[in-house]
């Protein structure tokens, strides 16, 4: 034996021992990472955001490489309504491990309530590309491109979140809202209502059923769905409004008049009730009060701020 | 009121909030969602076939860069119909816009005046004219100003409009200065005549737009009044100061007085766009309709004692149904429903709905739109010329409408919103609704063009209402009507004596087969536009007229009939039919 080779034998022995020496700790380290993260979830789950926050906080200041814990720590930070600390910690985490769809999905959650749209769209094209299986990413998907004017391409979406998951709730609500921000009434109707058959009565799907019928001129059949709406939905100015708008229309002016007075009461600085209300008091022979109602509805209309763009049904 | 953009905004919300989970959902495939509306296809033989080259019409509308950065270079295109010669057959005049750097240059665009050769084809004969209107051309009025029985001409155009009187020998002279309408300094779109006081001479309005300075026009996409979409885009309306409106009272010796202030007209200077004279009260005087561009468009009632008063928000004509300014384009009027009173329809932007306005009989309009069944499918269309027309001669007025953005921008984005589109050929079905049959109808109404002025005549006199309208940086579309077994019809072209020689403004009321159809004549509406003032009436299977009664803007009436169908009945004021043309 050679001191070459006994001291190889010895350097070899050595570092084994030092592995040992080491991998004891680091066991119990990733214990405890693992324990962190299962209390951590489980405080999410269960709706604990304020412990959750803390609990994360210190996970990420102890591992703070760990992509899952600024993750979750993200996700708390959401559930607290702390957005910009949510953005910062998913960012952190989307940057620590890419290829994570999860984390794209949930920083796109984020930046869609930010109001983030194009933001969203890169993280939910993200998410989508690495697991195309996600019918819920493909669904507010489709909502962020609409919302950026994307009307074609959030169709097909809502198609892909359909075809994944036909029985994803608001999935057909969405796509109907696609039809008719392009105008395409009769399958907007026919989407609402295949919404309310596969999922239940919504507000949501309620209201914008009867809206689209009223748009399309189908007065009667608007006001059995907008009344309804004001009954799941009666704080909501817009479906009174709609009731009244449709009842006038369908020639019930003594009906409409008290709908549009609850829209305006609903929604003070909106001038759109008072224009209506003006017509209907002109047809129930309150010329008096048609006249108030007209200055009233130029007072507001005054107060609005300048709008920039074209006038047209949508905001620029 | 709903707004698009919130909705929405919370609807992402309600998701993120009641359903956002970072848990994956399985996949679960499924067949493709069936579609809810069956297509048609386009087998039908065409009802209108473009025969523009074929007819001799070689025109090219100049409107500035094809990319459209500013303003100026996104209204033009104006077009008239109309019988210069006297020849009994209608003629066309385009308007041609420029470019900002030979507006700039004083380098002339003129219009281009086509004789109509009763063969189909018609000759240009610009040259020998003189109408040499050189400037920055939008839209033209037609109307027998002086009353010497020869149509005279009014162009709008960019800081200065110019009318030119009919020699009586194919040329025109220019007598803008003597007769006082330059409108001077403003930006002219639509025009019209009319007899707003019934003194038996036309009056003149002009929709003027917005003032801007040739040399200092906003910059491309700079700013918030430079946006569509998010994509930057011309600058204004929004943003720029207005032009107001002018009319001009016809003071029967060759010259016109501005009364724009004395009668209150426009005080607010909206972006004037589209003009109408139409009796929409039936109480025998011209009220005044004006369709605005990003603001209330405006309706004048004539109090009959030479005075307006706007009552467009009471009439429910000013706004949207919902109270919404809406980008007023072009507008005209007919009897869409045959209850004898006047109704409007009008056209706007994009993302929005276009407007049927049903006459109430009681001063007041209802928007009706969207169970006529025009709202929806033009939603993502910009609208511009449109006329009502019976292009099947069933005795129901149908629709035309010319399409095509103002925004070259919007090509190419997934917004659903094009630059080019086609245009809408609405079909009346006789119970207050419409059908859309554009695509069904050949493919010249299927292609998309950037559409402007629109107008109808019977260029062929073979009782058919032709369409022509105007492409921007492009030749206009001249299409013939080819409907198979149209119904029959009548024709009634009206001579005024005592009151204006043009007729417009008469009211005219035909009785075929037990039903009574209306119509006013005019020949200016849509949208830069002058139309064949000679008034239409499908008859269907009616082979007859048992009744026809004129009233004319004098107060005579005229009770003529019967009469047979498939005719033109040239009816002077006073002295009945003084001519039939078969």
């Amino acid at each position: 034996m050679t001191i070459g080779a006994i001291t190889k034998v010895a350097l070899m022995m050595a570092t084994s021992l030092c592995f040992l020496w080491l991998s004891a700790p680091a066991q119990a380290q990733s214990q405890a990472q693992a324990q962190t993260r299962q209390q951590l979830l489980q405080e999410i789950e269960s709706g604990q955001f304020r412990e959750a926050v803390l609990l994360g906080q210190q996970a990420v200041s102890r591992w703070p490489r760990d992509a899952q814990f600024r993750h979750y720590l993200g996700l708390a930070y959401f559930e607290s309504d702390d957005l910009k600390q949510a953005q910062e910690q998913l960012t952190r985490a989307r940057e620590l491990n890419p290829e994570d769809s999860a984390t794209h999905y949930d920083l796109a959650l984020v930046l869609l309530s930010e109001r983030d749209y194009a933001g969203a769209t890169g993280e939910l094209e993200a998410a989508i590309k690495l697991d195309p299986s996600n019918a819920l990413a493909h669904m507010l998907l489709g909502r962020a491109y609409l919302n950026s004017n994307r009307s074609l391409q959030g169709i097909e979406e809502f198609k892909t979140t359909l075809k994944l998951d036909p029985a994803i709730k608001l999935g057909h609500y969405h796509l109907g809202f696609a039809y008719f921000s392009l105008g395409r009434n009769d399958e907007a109707i026919s989407e609402y209502k295949e919404e309310l058959r596969r999922s239940g009565e919504s507000a949501i799907a309620v209201d914008a059923l009867g809206h689209a019928l009223l748009a399309g001129g189908k007065y009667e059949a608007a006001v059995t769905y907008l009344r309804r709406g004001t009954e799941l939905d009666a704080p909501n100015p817009d479906v009174w409004y709609d009731l009244g708008k449709a009842l006038a229309l369908a020639g019930r002016s003594a009906q409409a008049e008290p709908a549009l007075r609850k829209a305006a009461d609903l929604n003070p600085k909106d001038p759109g009730p008072h224009y209506q209300l003006a017509r209907v008091l002109e047809k129930l022979g309150k010329t008096n009060e048609a006249q108030k109602e007209r200055e009233r509805f130029a007072e507001l209309k005054k107060a609005q701020p300048a709008t920039a763009g074209m006038a047209t049904g949508r905001d620029q | 009121m709903r707004n698009l953009q919130v909705t929405v905004a919370a609807a992402i919300l309600l998701i993120a909030v009641a359903i956002g989970s970072w848990i994956m959902p399985g996949a679960a495939q499924t067949a493709a969602p069936k579609s809810t509306v069956a297509k048609t296809p386009a087998t039908n033989p065409p009802l209108f076939v473009d025969v523009t080259r074929a007819a001799g019409i070689d025109f090219h509308l100049n409107c500035g860069s094809k990319e459209k950065l500013y303003i100026v270079e996104t209204q033009c295109g104006g077009a008239a119909a109309f019988d210069y010669d006297n020849d009994g057959w209608m003629d066309i005049l385009l308007i041609d816009g420029s470019s900002i750097e030979d507006y700039k240059a004083g380098k002339c665009h003129p219009p281009r005046l086509y004789h109509n050769n009763h063969d189909g084809t018609f000759t240009d004969v610009s040259a020998k004219s003189g109408l040499n209107f050189c400037g920055w051309g939008y839209g033209v009025a037609i109307g027998d100003y002086d009353n010497d029985g020869w149509e005279d001409v009014y162009i709008t155009g960019f800081h200065g409009s110019a009318l030119y009187h009919n020699n009586h020998d194919g040329t025109f002279t220019d007598v803008t200065a003597k007769a006082g309408v330059a409108n001077a300094g403003e930006w002219g779109t639509s025009a019209a005549f009319g007899d707003y006081d019934n003194d038996g001479y036309l009056d003149l309005v002009v929709a003027d737009y917005v003032d801007v300075d040739m040399n200092n026009l906003p910059p491309f996409g700079v700013g918030p009044f430079c946006q569509y979409r998010g994509i930057p885009v011309n600058c204004g309306p929004r943003g720029l100061k207005g032009a107001r409106d002018r009319l001009y009272h016809n003071n029967g010796d060759g010259t016109f007085t501005d009364v724009t202030e004395k009668l209150n007209i426009d005080p607010d200077r909206y972006y004037g766009l589209g003009v109408l004279w139409l009796d929409y009260d039936k109480d025998g005087c011209l009220d005044l309709y004006v369709a605005n561009d990003s603001s209330p468009s405006l309706l004048y009632h004539n109090n009959c004692k030479g005075g307006f008063t706007e009552v467009g928000a009471e009439a429910g004509v000013a706004y949207s149904s919902d109270g919404h300014e809406q980008a007023g384009m072009g507008i005209d009027s007919a009897d869409y429903d045959r209850d004898g009173w006047p109704d409007i329809v009008k056209t706007n932007f994009s993302d929005d709905t276009k407007n049927l306005y049903h006459n109430d009989h009681n001063g007041e309009f209802t928007d009706l739109a969207g169970p006529a069944g025009i709202a929806a499918i033009g939603y993502p269309y910009l609208g511009f010329g449109v006329k009502f027309f019976d292009f099947d001669n069933d005795g129901w007025p149908d629709i035309f409408m010319a399409n095509g953005h103002v925004d070259a921008q919007v090509e190419g984005q997934s917004f659903g919103v094009g630059y080019a589109e086609r245009p809408f050929l609405f079909h009346n079905l006789k119970n207050g609704k419409f059908e859309e049959i554009g695509e069904k109808s050949g493919p010249a109404l299927a292609k998309k063009y950037i559409g402007r002025a629109a107008l109808t005549a019977d260029f062929w006199n073979r009782g058919r209402q032709d369409i022509l309208f105007t492409n921007m940086d492009g030749s206009p579309v001249l299409l013939r009507n080819e409907v198979p077994s149209p119904g029959h019809w009548v024709r009634i072209k009206t001579i005024g004596s005592k009151s204006n020689r043009d007729g417009f403004g008469a009211k005219v009321e035909i009785t075929a087969e037990g039903s009574t159809r209306y119509a006013e004549v005019r020949a200016g509406s849509s949208f830069e536009s002058s139309n064949d003032p000679r008034v239409h009436f499908g008859l269907g299977a009616a082979t007859r007229v048992d009744a026809i009664v004129i009233r004319w803007p004098s107060g005579q009436i005229d009770k003529l009939g019967p009469e047979a169908a498939d005719q033109e009945l040239v009816v002077r004021e006073g002295s009945g039919v003084i001519e039939r043309k078969h």
